[in-house]
């Protein structure tokens, strides 16, 4: 509140110090970098050659195996984030309704999210094998499927199946703890008049419950969104490492590959740059709601 | 008596969910112990028929499983004490203290926080491989000294909780703003510091785009990025399902430890990042 005119000071700075250093060399200049590197053809070992655009032509001809990873990857963001949203709230919802052995059933439902994707993709590699696999065999012995599908070698399926399993990884329970600590917020006095005016349980929770808890509802969209651009890798690199022929190879995936398999560092940057622009898009949709929902107390 | 039945149908229900989402680890408990034969028997079963302890024994002493062990060690030491030191340090002044440029700056680490890490690999690696680090723990442990975003907002977070007034009697008392942070902030922060802590190893645990990109030599590896190899180049063309499963058991016991005895420092932390925006 007082105003008074102060010298420079220093001190702010000096604790700052380990960030600053940082964000110039692992953040800012590589941003940077990844521009000047996307209008180049590089191998690491040869000459860098100044190519222009070219790069971006070329990622974006017609049939090209980008434009195969960009539609992997919106349609694993889209229904990823769809599934994670609905498993976290459920599994919110159940941990926030009358049962026995909360605590319990918590610690079963967060689990696999602190385990390593790599563990877990094992396990998803043996259960759903074809011949040997426990989940075909279920639904042919309880459901009477007589050819259940081949979860990770037929093209469509496989990516089913990493959608899946973005179930069992830490954004899901992430959200899950996000949606609990939003529902224990809802005010009581909301559902008591509801419960006078005859609404049963279901229709107390879609009429009062989820617009209660849309903002959170809509702001874990969004960091699902961030997240599955962010995470996608570990968690389909263990299961299908992208395959069966590019099916799952979203575009964390084809940077890889582009980079550090092929060492094409000019056509794997302005990969980088496109995902980057993506990301961007995404956290800006993202700020603006914050501002709507989120407060910082300063 | 409405109630009670309801109660009990909402516990099914939950029961039904928890199946589902421990089904992943039971089937590595359960093929873990199994023979190689009996994971390829029809039909196939969650529990084995003879237990194969002796698998264990055999994964611990294929190929460098126990040098991946000791390079997660590694990874996960140095990177909880270079983030604890370095985020606590940073996020002080933003908490505590009014300076040019203080939102900023903190906006800036909000905003960095969304980069995917995939859009500055490329020229980090190039970097780095310039200085001769590429093939070595360095990358994957010198960077956690300069500061992560995430665990800067967390301590942050937590700082503003304490009141400023113990701040202005310790400056009255003669302390300057550095012994502030050491004698009166970080002892009152210890819970942060768990948690970061908890979060950090956990993370480091699990982690594998980075180890896989800048490490080569299979001695240097920990174990996410040996793991998806080790088998492979010890038994050629057979798949070890009952090691893997095995090698996948003592993956996934570490962190379920660190989530039974540090369960509030993990959720609280985890809830806490989930927030932030």
């Amino acid at each position: 509140m007082k105003k008074r005119k102060k010298k420079f000071d220093i001190v702010p700075y000096l604790f700052l110090s380990p960030w600053i250093i940082g964000f110039i060399a692992f953040s800012g200049v590589p941003i940077l970098a990844s521009f000047a590197l996307s209008l180049t053809s590089w191998n690491m070992s040869g000459k860098m050659k100044f190519v222009g655009l070219s790069n971006f032509k070329s990622i974006f001809q017609s049939g090209s195996t980008f434009w195969g990873s960009l539609r992997v990857t919106l349609i694993f963001t889209v229904f990823s984030v769809l599934l994670t949203i609905f498993w976290s709230l459920l599994m919110a919802t159940v941990l926030n309704s009358r049962i026995y052995f909360k605590k319990m059933f918590q610690f079963f439902f967060f689990l696999c999210a602190v385990l390593p994707t790599v563990a877990l993709g094992f396990a998803f590699q043996l259960m759903l094998n074809s011949e040997i696999g426990i989940i075909n065999y279920w639904l042919k012995a309880f459901l009477g499927i007589s050819s259940p599908p081949n979860w990770l070698t037929e093209r469509s399926w496989s990516l089913v199946t990493v959608i899946i399993f973005t179930v069992f990884t830490y954004g899901t329970g992430q959200m899950m703890l996000v949606f609990s600590s939003a529902l224990k917020e809802v005010p009581r006095d909301l559902y008591e008049s509801a419960s006078l005016d005859g609404a049963n349980g279901f229709q107390r929770y879609i009429h009062i419950t989820l617009p209660a808890i849309s903002p959170i509802l809509l702001f874990n969209m969004v960091v699902a969104g961030i997240n599955s651009l962010n995470g996608a890798f570990s968690s389909i690199y263990p299961v299908t490492g992208g395959g069966p022929d590019g099916a799952t190879r979203v575009l964390s995936l084809q940077i890889y590959e582009s980079a550090f398999k092929k060492y094409k560092m000019g056509i794997a940057s302005s990969q980088a740059i496109v995902l980057f622009v993506i990301a961007l898009i995404i956290s800006l949709v993202q700020f603006v709601m914050s501002k709507k929902w989120v407060h910082y107390e300063n | 008596m409405k109630r009670m039945i309801l109660k009990v149908l909402g516990t099914l229900f939950a029961a039904l969910i928890a199946v589902i989402m421990f089904l992943p680890v039971l089937i590595i408990i359960g093929s873990s112990v199994k023979s190689l034969p009996d994971i390829s028997s029809y039909p196939p079963k969650i529990f084995p028929e003879n237990f194969h302890f002796d698998n264990f024994v055999t994964v611990l002493n294929t190929g460098n499983i126990l040098l991946y062990f000791r390079n997660t060690l590694i990874l996960i030491v140095g990177n909880v004490v270079g983030t604890l030191f370095s985020s606590a340090l940073v996020a002080y002044p933003l908490a505590r203290m009014n300076f040019r440029g203080k939102n900023f700056i903190f906006a800036l680490i909000l905003a960095t926080m969304m980069v995917p890490a995939t859009t500055t690999i490329i020229p980090q690696f190039v970097m780095f491989s310039k200085i001769g680090w590429v093939d070595t723990l360095l990358p994957l442990v010198v960077p956690a000294f300069f500061a992560y975003p995430y665990n800067v907002f967390l301590f942050r977070q937590f700082f503003m909780t304490i009141p400023m007034g113990l701040d202005e009697a310790a400056r009255i008392d003669g302390c300057n703003r550095f012994q502030i942070f050491t004698h009166i902030l970080v002892p009152l922060s210890k819970p942060i510091f768990i948690t970061i802590g908890v979060m950090c190893m956990v993370s480091w645990w699990n982690e594998l785009f980075s180890p896989l990109i800048y490490i080569n030599s299979d001695e240097l590896k920990p174990l996410t990025v040996g793991a998806l190899s080790v088998f492979k180049a010890h038994f050629q063309f057979v798949t070890m399902w009952n090691l893997q499963m095995a090698l996948a058991l003592i993956m996934i016991i570490p962190p379920i430890l660190l989530y039974l005895f540090a369960q509030e420092y993990l959720v609280e932390g985890i809830k806490t990042a989930g927030i932030k925006g």
